[in-house]
């Protein structure tokens, strides 16, 4: 099925992350081996009048570290956060942006929603003060290809730039679209990932009178999220961004670049199903997934380990555990599922890139992070979740799950990099 | 046989047209639709006139209760893709469905949905802010709920680059059909942000056009103009595999041969002034449709009517073209729709293939004073006959986007 005319490899060398469990990929994979939640109670904003009080926030994040002050102060969070992570990637990788290799250069950054809070800024301007108080970097700043605008501007790069955006699996389509600009040959390397920042009064409103959120006030912060627990009762709200570097194995192996893990493509499909609800039975997702391992020439054996979409709530679990049944036969009970939701809680649109970058971290150190929380069995949801504790276990395929609203499903395969 | 990518169907809402046959005829014609804003009170506002798409009934197209809980750019995008199926004579089956896939573009989503949400979190608090709030904001709402009203279930996403959404709508889908991933992709961009907020932030960062007469308020290449004119609609482009369309015996409207897209590295907000950005990314289209500058018959311009843009496209074009440039024939139909931001690009590709189909261009309206600046053959004021087999339809956004894309005849 592979359709270039070439023997390009993609490969990853380089990583970036803020996490709620983590500002630096060591910090986020030190504590998702070691289980620890990042959700706590809002201090975004104060929630005592909105119905959900507890999300998953960056904390402690300095944008003067990586950006300058005065182009940071006019820059949203989320944008900010797209910059710092592509900083820390192209560091991770050795990599240097010059003029002599600008060109060749892409970024693919997908967010879910953009500057949402900059919008709702100029929207209380309007209603307080007038369109005279509304901010003329309103726009520039909320629309969503800043995403990867920003990171293009402040890094120097002039290849191709986009921003693709498929709500919850933005951030793991980033890196199929990545992948295809460096097999068509239009970049060399690709900046790739995903980045969300709107914890807002409006946005944990509406998700909440979605029904989506849970609304769980019983149980401390850290143990609401609980994918595929017989007692999940919704998903955590979350914020954060990771990117990874694309290049092909020449050009990592010519600069001896260490190199994560290989991406073999991936699938997108879509339910036609609904705006919120995944198809039942996971049918669309079951089909992504088959799509994508024909795509990868890999077989269902291959596989050892899935980054499950997982969110925590009753019909995304279900339909996702039957998805991967119906995708991997019988291989579906011998594969580690693991959903690093139960930490970090769901970004929306930086939620794919977060978990393919778990996924290359769990091959490259041969580690399955776990699924947190775990504690009640239920029987739609009947395979190996890694339950609380990583596990030690060699990793030669691995596929990032990612599912969003409108029924839009991506699958990315991701594989032990092998010369 | 290397893989084709054919056009065989187009939809369109727009402020010169409620379909793709009006918004032609009024595009030929030189009819403007910029008009005093009626969407909301402009009265409080710098600028008062703005696109607005008008007598547009969505029940046309989508069941009147759902459609209440949908924005009205997800609205245009459902309308825009059923009128472009059915031109295309596509009934989407058990069969073909997961091989039709979906890339809809949208600079700003549902800023209009957010604007109403925000007023009731402030006047109703939170527990009446709709649940509908967050699926109908995202930018690739329209893209979901085009995939679900008309049942594809292939690769879907939204692309988003600001003003140069469009054009990445049609080149991306290009793209998905060429590697194999789709058979038949629905390509467009939509827009509905003529809202309180989005023409304030506009109009405070002294990006707008405007003249006492609406109607000659856009005037992209002149030397009177000031900015560009904020409107909203929604195109589509069906593309689809040249075998798959011939065994299906589906009319051919032209090929889509070539796709650029790049970035300026440059500005947030402002343009590189050596259009380098933006003639790297003419080039690298011909290149891919293994074209020479002198094969372009037509361009259709980004041509916004900001001083700094039609300046810079000019410049770019001359990079590319060298001498050609001057015999090549260029239009701006934002002379005429405005701004239709994340949509312009869709629409202006439906242009091009238009203008291969009937050999005959739009003109840029309002051109009447010359500037030095801008001195190539940008089509003034009449729409003329001429044999166009292959022509080209730029997109720059906010952002330093730049995305161009080429369409060829088929024989």
């Amino acid at each position: 099925m592979a359709v270039y005319n070439n023997n390009r490899r993609i490969v990853i060398t380089g990583l970036g992350a803020l996490t709620p469990i983590g500002n630096s990929v060591e910090e986020f994979w030190g504590n998702l081996v070691a289980g620890k939640s990042g959700i706590d109670y809002i201090t975004r904003f104060d929630p005592s009048n909105v119905p959900v009080k507890i999300a998953g926030e960056v904390k402690g994040f300095d944008p003067n570290l990586y950006i300058d002050p005065k182009a940071a102060r006019r820059m949203a969070r989320f944008s900010q956060f797209s910059v710092a992570t592509s900083k820390q990637a192209l560091q991770d990788a050795g990599y240097t942006v010059s003029e002599e290799n600008a060109d060749d250069v892409a970024v693919v950054f997908a967010t879910g929603g953009g500057g949402l809070d900059v919008m709702q800024e100029g929207s209380v301007a309007i209603y307080n003060k007038g369109p005279r108080a509304v901010s003329p970097m309103v726009l520039p700043n909320m629309i969503a290809n800043m995403a990867s605008c920003q990171v293009s501007l402040n890094l120097g790069t002039k290849g191709p730039t986009t921003t693709s955006i498929a709500a919850c699996a933005s951030g793991l389509y980033s890196f199929v679209d990545a992948y295809h600009l460096l097999m068509r040959g239009e970049a060399e390397m690709a900046i790739t990932g995903g980045t969300e920042s709107f914890i807002t009064d409006l946005a944990i409103a509406s998700l909440s009178n979605m029904q989506a959120l849970s609304k769980n006030d019983e149980r401390p912060p850290q143990e609401v999220s609980r994918p595929f627990d017989l007692t999940r009762d919704g998903f955590v709200y979350s914020e954060g961004a990771a990117a990874a570097v694309l290049e092909t194995a020449e050009s990592a192996l010519a600069r001896g670049a260490k190199i994560y893990a290989e991406v073999l493509g991936g699938a997108l499909t879509a339910d036609a199903y609904h705006v919120t609800a995944p198809a039942p039975g996971g049918v669309g997702a079951a089909k992504a997934i088959v799509k994508a391992l024909k795509y990868s020439n890999l077989t269902p054996d291959d596989v050892d380990f899935i980054s499950a979409h997982g969110t925590s709530t009753l019909l995304n679990d279900a339909a996702e555990t039957a998805a991967i049944k119906t995708a991997l036969g019988e291989r579906a009970y011998k594969v580690a599922v693991s959903a690093n939701k139960s930490m970090v809680g769901h970004s929306l649109g930086a939620a794919g890139a977060i978990s393919a970058i778990a996924t290359a971290l769990a091959i490259k150190h041969g580690i399955a992070p776990p699924t947190i929380n775990y504690e009640h069995p239920d029987p739609a949801c009947d395979l190996d979740y890694v339950p609380n504790v990583a596990r030690e276990m060699k990793i030669r395929a691995a596929l990032v799950n990612g599912f969003g609203f409108g029924g839009q499903n991506g699958v990315l395969v991701l594989k032990a990099w092998e010369d | 046989m290397p893989r084709r990518v054919a056009i065989t169907g187009l939809g369109a809402v727009t402020p010169v047209g409620n379909t793709v046959e009006d918004t032609w005829r009024n595009l030929l014609a030189g009819v403007s639709g910029v008009g005093r804003i009626t969407l909301f009170d402009p009265s409080d506002y710098a600028v008062q006139i703005a696109g607005e798409v008008r007598g547009f009934e969505p029940g046309e197209y989508i069941d009147p209760k759902e459609a209440r809980h949908m924005d009205r750019s997800v609205q245009f995008a459902i309308a825009a893709a059923k009128q472009a199926l059915r031109d295309a004579g596509l009934e989407l089956t058990e069969e073909n469905a997961d091989e039709t896939g979906i890339i809809f573009g949208t600079g700003a989503g549902g800023v209009g949905t957010l604007l109403a949400q925000q007023a009731t979190l402030e006047e109703r608090g939170p527990r009446r802010v709709s649940p509908h709030f967050l699926p109908n904001f995202l930018p690739d709402t329209a893209s979901g709920q085009v995939a679900i009203a008309v049942g594809a279930r292939g690769p879907n996403m939204a692309v988003v680059s600001a003003c140069a959404t469009g054009g990445h709508a049609v080149g991306e889908a290009m793209e998905t059909i060429l590697r194999g991933d789709a058979e038949v992709m629905l390509a467009g961009g939509t827009e509905a942000v003529i809202v309180p907020v989005i023409m304030a932030g506009f109009i405070n960062m002294r990006a707008l056009g405007d003249d006492p007469n609406p109607t000659r308020a856009s005037k992209p290449f002149d030397a009177r103009r000031s900015g560009f004119i904020l409107s909203e609609g929604a195109a589509v482009l069906i593309l689809e595999e040249l075998e798959h369309a011939r065994r299906r015996g589906a009319h051919v409207y032209a090929e889509v041969a070539g796709y650029g897209s790049t970035n300026d590295a440059f500005h947030m907000a402002a343009q590189l002034e050596t259009g380098e950005g933006a003639a790297r990314t003419m080039r690298r289209a011909l290149q891919k449709a293994h074209l020479q500058p002198e094969d372009v018959d037509y361009i259709n311009a980004h041509g916004t009517s900001t001083p700094l843009n039609d300046r810079v496209e000019t410049l770019a074009i001359k990079k590319v073209f060298g001498p050609h440039a001057y015999e090549v024939a260029i239009s701006s139909t934002k002379s005429m729709t405005g701004h239709m931001m994340g949509a312009a690009g869709a629409l202006e590709a439906i242009v091009c293939a238009l203008a291969i189909r009937d050999n005959c261009i739009p003109p840029t309206i309002n051109l009447e004073a010359p500037d030095p600046d801008c001195d190539l053959d940008y089509t003034p004021g009449a729409a003329r006959k001429l044999k166009v087999d292959v022509a080209m339809s730029n997109s720059f956004g906010l952002g330093g986007h730049n995305s161009c894309i080429v369409l060829r005849r088929v024989e």
